[in-house]
């Protein structure tokens, strides 16, 4: 960790008088396992380092990268995000978060029994979970990805307004997608886990997941239309929560490009129900003690008994709105420039699982897929349309699958129809870390014959 | 070249490669420069410009891989990152490394105004200008982002049947985003060509009429209804019928996806499944074209594969593993994101060809139903072939004329029934750009197709039954 940090030192160290200089680099070590057919399809591993530079010279931005960590190309990086400024427009908004020494650790993102894992168990957990879902037998055809992956990243920030500071997370998964057919229908679904270690991951209760999810929706037919309750899977739940998203962040409220930007300290949900993003949330996927330009990270309530109560900020768009950064800034990796993004976003957990939320809602269509929502929903005007596949629920049972449907609506309206929050909440990895537990909606459109 | 390696150092990593046993070994090494810039609300936010670079060495033995990357790209950091991708297979070596030929490739694509060599005040004046003809079309364009990027990447391909290709590929693009709003209604427009060429991108997608395109689609939509929901006739303008062909049909002909028995094509080559007027191909031979190549990211040279002939269900889109797996030839589809990543089947240039219908004749063929300008993403079911995309600019046709826009539609349906019923192929053709998403790696492919009649395809929308 010390050597990436010395390096960034160094480049902050070739500031000129009055420019502000910001390095940030990322120090990773990926490995990936399929597997097919009971034996390794391919097996992965690499070591990925970049630095990226970002100079304000008069309240002008520029930026720039590089993968190539001579001590040339980091001098030729530094030149280049500096010529790149010139020619940005100077917005005093934009400037450096303040830092005073060392930035805090948060040392439970690393769990030393990472580093003793073999890659024989590695290669054997991706073979295990194929054949837990090929070994299921009947109507399971066959899996479309059974992947082990695991990754130790390393962040490292330091600038001339006193930041200075890195951290290390290690992560590891499995996923798996199950195939299965009946009388000429076919259906796929996914198990996922995620922790910390392999150690941490459930190779049976991932398989039995993939097998059940892909098993119900045999025989799915189009659905009569119909304006009912819809109960989200917790899949489909963390999908609409990262459309949402895309609607509280303070540049989507800065630009007009928010269906909710007039309406902060309205009610727009039921007061049960409180929107929360924490990026200190150790058991979050985008856990981290400092975000991607090194503010620390905390929660931020954005729901607050059914009212908006706030907008995710980086340090720009904060400023812009005379604010405090809510530790929201999030790259892609070295090659880009901070932007705004939640990190562990979810609903607080309601009392019932999803049995009394099954039972609450009687008959409802359940939806445990949702396609196009990329495409489908639309977070500047709120509507959305998309396919959907899953089954009726019927007297609070599971009862005939339903393919080739569509709910349509908008974001405003599906969030005041959002009666309750399962109890079954966890996280699965999308744009930061989205919750996912079942969500009980009601008076939704379900298009189908 | 970029990269200082000579005839030895890539034996002595391929050699270090097949230690382990593999069959096979192949280095695909890459030095990519790319800039962006970014205007938004009226002001030049970000200018990037930025440096990757890296190896990927992989090895094969029967349907097993091996592969490891490095950002260090010498002779010992190659080597290195050979030993660890050759640990995966565990046997002794048997295999030679033949003497390294370099190919000639059969396609090249030719760049006549070099985007690098365009200074950063020309990059400004681009966007600047896309900006304001967008900002220039109607008081109800509220916001717009405009975004510029080109990359060029450098690549080198060796393996050890003796195969040794370099080439450039260079790319550029200008994407405009319009939002438009008025009494609360918000709409947003959208257009982005991009092709496999320098700056001479702009004779022919000059940045104004980018602009002015993205916000004349905002704000035609502001007058939308709801899209009716139900069965009837679409009729797909050229070019934005791609994606539907892109989804239903593209990924579901890509080899990986047949093999692994997930595919609703699987095992029907030779069966016939479309109309007999539907041909479709994907073509990576196109000049200049944003999905274009000389070699594939394995060095396959780029060739055009026919996936739908007169609608009967022809030859899949193959990677070297896949070829050898399902016995079919090597169709040049094996591509990757960087050299982070191992090559899969992927599409380049897929295209549905010109028919002989008038397009006009084909909207006045049509008493009511929906015809769709522009499209969206999409996503698909390979297993099942359903899938869903999107429509961003559609018209309700009546009476055989189009009529009012509609909005919040999008087209519900699985591939093998959609292909069922095109019924009318137009003499017009348009292509589109983007970015296709699979298994985590991104990688530039164009859409292209003629004026489309669907016989009958559900429409999902907020609308209610259409009557």
């Amino acid at each position: 960790m010390s050597d990436l940090l010395d390096l960034l030192d160094r480049i902050v160290a070739r500031a000129q008088p009055g420019e502000a200089v910001e390095a940030y680099g990322i120090d990773e070590t990926d490995t990936t396992v399929r597997a097919d057919h009971g034996d390794v399809e391919s097996l992965s591993s690499a070591r990925t380092r970049g630095v990226g530079v970002r100079v304000i010279d008069g309240g002008r931005v520029g930026y720039a990268y590089t993968a190539d960590l001579s001590e040339p190309a980091l001098a030729e990086t530094l030149d280049e995000a500096r010529a790149n400024a010139r020619f940005a427009t100077p917005d005093e908004a934009n400037a450096l978060p303040q830092g005073s020494g060392p930035l805090p650790d948060l040392l439970e993102l690393w769990d030393p029994a990472f580093s003793d894992v073999a890659a024989e168990d590695k290669v054997a957990a991706a073979i295990a979970v194929e054949a837990a879902v090929r070994g299921a037998g009947p109507p399971v055809k066959g899996v479309e990805t059974a992947v082990y992956g695991d990754q130790v990243r390393t962040a490292a920030i330091a600038s001339t307004a006193g930041l200075r500071g890195a951290y290390r997370r290690c992560d590891a998964y499995i996923f798996v997608s199950a195939i299965a057919e009946r009388n000429g229908s076919s259906a796929s679904a996914t198990g996922l886990d995620l922790g910390r270690t392999l150690g941490s991951l459930n190779i049976e209760t991932i398989a039995a997941e993939a097998v059940e999810r892909a098993t119900r929706l045999l025989g799915g037919r189009k659905p009569s239309s119909a304006k009912i309750p819809v109960l989200l899977d917790p899949f489909t739940a963390a999908s609409f929560l990262g459309v949402l998203a895309g609607a509280l962040t303070g540049e989507a409220v800065q630009k007009g490009r928010s269906v909710f930007a007039e309406r902060l300290g309205e009610q727009i949900a039921g007061p049960h129900l409180q929107l929360v993003d924490d990026g200190a949330l150790v058991a979050g996927p985008a856990a981290a003690p400092w975000d991607a330009e090194g503010v620390v990270t905390g929660r931020t309530t954005l729901i607050e008994g059914g009212r908006l109560a706030g907008w995710l900020h980086n340090t720009y768009t904060a400023a812009k709105q005379g604010v405090a950064s809510t530790g929201n800034a999030r790259r892609a990796g070295f090659m880009s420039l901070p932007g705004v993004s939640p990190s562990n976003l979810y609903f607080v957990p309601g009392d019932d699982g999803p049995a009394e939320l099954f039972a609450r809602a009687g008959t409802a269509f359940y939806c445990q897929q949702v396609m196009g929502i990329h495409s489908g929903a639309n977070a500047i005007t709120g509507d959305f349309s998309v396919g959907a596949s899953g089954l009726m629920i019927r007297g609070g049972e599971f009862a005939e699958p339903v393919r080739e449907a569509v709910i349509a609506g908008t974001i405003p309206d599906m969030l005041s129809g959002l009666v309750a929050v399962g109890s079954d909440l966890r996280f699965l990895p999308a744009s930061g870390g989205m919750g996912a537990a079942t969500l009980l909606i009601e008076g939704m459109t379900l298009a189908g014959q | 070249m970029t990269f200082a390696l000579d005839d030895a150092d890539v034996r002595a990593v391929l050699t270090a490669a097949l230690g382990g046993g593999a069959d096979f070994a192949e280095v695909f090494a890459e030095a990519r420069r790319g800039r962006s810039l970014r205007l938004d609300d009226n002001k030049v936010e970000e200018l990037t410009s930025g440096r990757d670079c890296g190896a990927g060495v992989r090895v094969l033995r029967g349907r097993q891989t091996g592969y490891a990357y490095t950002n260090v790209l010498t002779r010992q950091g190659l080597v290195e990152a050979a030993k660890v991708a050759a640990a995966a297979i565990r046997g002794q070596a048997h295999t030679q490394v033949a003497d390294l030929r370099a190919a000639t490739p059969g396609v090249v694509h030719p760049v006549r105004r070099d985007p690098l060599a365009a200074d950063r005040p020309a990059l400004v004046d681009l966007v600047t200008r896309a900006n304001e003809a967008a900002r220039g079309v109607d008081a109800t364009v509220r916001q717009v982002t405009i975004r510029y990027s080109d990359s060029c990447q450098e690549v080198f391909i060796a393996n050890s049947d003796g195969h040794c290709s370099t080439e450039r590929r260079v790319r550029t693009r200008l994407v405009a985003h319009a939002v438009a709003a008025r009494n609360g209604n918000i709409q947003t427009g959208f257009e982005g060509p991009g092709d496999c060429v320098g700056h001479e991108l702009f004779d022919q997608h000059p940045p104004e009429q980018i602009g002015r395109l993205a916000a004349e689609r905002a704000v035609v939509m502001l007058d939308a209804v709801p899209a009716p929901a139900g069965e009837m006739t679409v009729v797909l303008a050229a070019g934005g019928g791609g994606v539907l062909f892109h989804e239903a049909c593209g990924h579901g002909m890509e080899a990986d996806i047949v093999a692994r028995d997930a595919s609703i094509y699987a095992g029907r080559r030779g069966e016939r499944l479309g109309t007999p007027i539907f041909t479709g191909v994907d073509d990576a031979t196109v000049p200049g074209g944003w999905g274009s190549f000389s070699f594939d990211d394995e060095g396959t040279p780029a060739q055009r594969t026919v996936l739908f002939e007169a609608g009967v269900c022809t030859d899949y889109m193959s990677d070297r593993i896949r070829a050898a797996q399902l016995g079919i030839p090597q169709t040049g589809n094996g591509r990757r994101q960087s050299y982070a990543h191992l090559p899969i089947p992927r599409m380049t240039n897929s295209f549905i060809l010109p028919g002989d219908a008038d397009p006009e004749e084909i909207i006045a063929s049509v008493d009511r139903g929906l015809y769709c300008k522009s499209l969206g993403g999409g996503q698909v079911d390979t297993t099942s072939g359903d899938f869903v995309f999107g429509i961003t600019e559609a018209y309700l046709i009546s009476g055989g004329e189009i009529t009012v826009p509609v909005r919040g539609a999008n087209l519900v349906g699985d591939g093998p029934t959609v292909l069922g019923r095109v019924d009318a192929v137009g003499g017009d053709f348009k292509t589109c750009q983007g970015i296709c998403g699979k298994e985590g790696q991104g990688v530039p492919v164009a859409f292209g197709t003629p004026t489309l009649r669907i016989s009958q395809i559900t429409v999902g929308g907020t609308g209610g039954a259409g009557s």
